[in-house]
């Protein structure tokens, strides 16, 4: 499977192309065009702890991850996928450490990567923010996707990053949810949210903008509904 | 031909023309940014150019000026509403079918028609009013997202949200890909149906790499409360 990544940072596309019998699953609706022999399919892929099925649970409570599964059927098979929002797109390749996502942030990956819904024990956290993380493992590459850029900082000792800019890091990283400020009050305040401070070593990649603060400043000059 | 030059692309094209003395050019209304001073401005309509109906469908407007240079060549800017990118195709008798809310400027000698026919199968929610451009002369379209260029030649499926234009060389028909559909899983109010335009032949076929409707559906949750009183 070969990964072309257009048009970065902020229009970014993946152009993907397929061999004979390669699969590709996607997050629903990121198809924007691809050769019409394509297989599409939402079929759902039991992963080890039922992966997909995970997801659909998960959709009542309002969190949502559905997929759709592209299979070529002869060398050459084209699709083309975008996310919703401006932003950028980023090849990552699967280590045997595993990767935890924003769940907003997944865009695809390759058949033998295991998707996997509710990173338990973080999501709790975030009560009130529709953040949710998808714990990612197995082999392959992963399209991942970001509102604006995408940084990469290489953590060795210590971070802190506010949660709205996590795209995803490296679970040989450990980490706790912190303040930013010195009082609680003072960190919302000043708009500075939670933080989640890293240890350890791996990388972690940021996006140089949070799509919730663009959505509050913007959405709440229009009007009411 | 008219010279340009594309510049900012593909998040923020913009146009730039350089007309020769007494040449004219039609733009999309409001698509002007600045120009040289003796560049003058018509927004009265060519005979045969629009049909003056059709420009309206759908609550889509495309209303037209004519700029020309006068006496002496000139410069124009153009930058269409919506930031993104921009193509130039040059008609030389063919014809190509364009999104029409993608239209941004044309020689004078290219006909442009709102063709009905187009609407077909578009409807359903998603909206897609196309332009039919024929003649012989310069086009340019904008689009918001990047613009990608896919030679056709078999078969191709294009979400219907993400099409900005096709040479009518290819056939075309809207068709709803069972894999694709997640009709009952909808949460915005703007498309999402999973409809796809099916493309047959060979021809040049332009999309986009982002939809506005996701952008308005992801602003909308973010939208006040209505108070009670």
């Amino acid at each position: 499977m070969n990964i072309d990544i257009l048009h970065q940072p902020d229009s970014a596309i993946a152009h993907i192309t397929m061999s004979a019998g390669e699969e590709l699953v996607a997050e629903a609706g990121s198809m924007i065009a691809m050769s019409s022999y394509i297989n599409a399919s939402t079929a759902l892929r039991q992963g080890k702890s039922g992966s997909i099925l995970g997801g659909l649970k998960r959709m009542v409570a309002g969190e949502s991850l559905f997929l759709s599964i592209f299979r070529s059927p002869t060398h050459g098979g084209e699709v083309f996928l975008a996310p919703k929002l401006m932003g950028d797109l980023l090849v990552y390749q699967m280590t045997p450490v595993g990767l935890v996502v924003q769940a907003t942030s997944y865009l695809a990956s390759e058949a033998n990567v295991d998707v996997n819904i509710g990173f338990q024990g973080f999501s709790s956290f975030f009560s009130g923010e529709s953040i949710f993380w998808l714990d990612i493992r197995g082999s392959g590459q992963v399209i991942l996707t970001s509102f604006g850029a995408i940084y990469e900082i290489s953590v060795d000792g210590e971070y802190i990053v506010d949660t709205g800019h996590i795209v995803a890091f490296e679970k040989s990283l450990s980490f706790n949810i912190t303040k930013v400020g010195s009082s609680l009050i003072g960190a919302f305040l000043g708009g500075e949210g939670l933080a989640c401070r890293f240890q350890g070593k791996g990388k972690l990649f940021c996006q140089t903008h949070n799509a919730n603060a663009f959505g509050k400043v913007v959405g709440s000059q229009l009007p009411a509904k | 031909m008219i010279t340009y030059k594309i510049e900012h692309s593909p998040a923020y094209a913009s146009l730039q023309l350089n007309l020769n003395a007494n040449e004219t050019v039609l733009v999309e209304s409001g698509a002007m940014a600045a120009m040289d001073s003796w560049i003058k401005m018509k927004s009265k309509m060519k005979g045969g150019v629009m049909k003056g109906i059709g420009r309206m469908v759908g609550g889509e407007s495309l209303f037209m000026s004519e700029f020309t240079a006068e006496g002496r060549a000139g410069q124009l800017f153009l930058s269409p509403g919506v930031p993104g990118d921009i193509q130039h195709y040059y008609l030389d008798g063919n014809g190509l079918m364009l999104q029409s809310s993608g239209f941004v400027a044309a020689s004078h000698t290219v006909e442009i028609d709102p063709s009905f026919q187009g609407l077909r199968g578009f409807f359903s929610g998603e909206s897609l009013f196309l332009l039919r451009v024929t003649g012989k002369g310069d086009l340019w379209f904008s689009s918001y997202g990047a613009i990608i260029e896919i030679p056709v030649e078999g078969d191709y499926v294009v979400d219907t949200g993400y099409v900005v234009a096709f040479e009518d060389s290819l056939n075309y028909h809207v068709e709803m890909i069972g894999g694709l559909s997640f009709k009952n899983l909808r949460t915005g109010l703007l498309g999402g149906e999973g409809l796809v335009c099916r493309f047959r032949g060979k021809g040049k076929l332009w999309i986009q790499s982002r939809q506005m409707y996701n952008l308005l559906n992801f602003l909308d949750a973010f939208r006040p409360a209505k108070s009670s009183d």
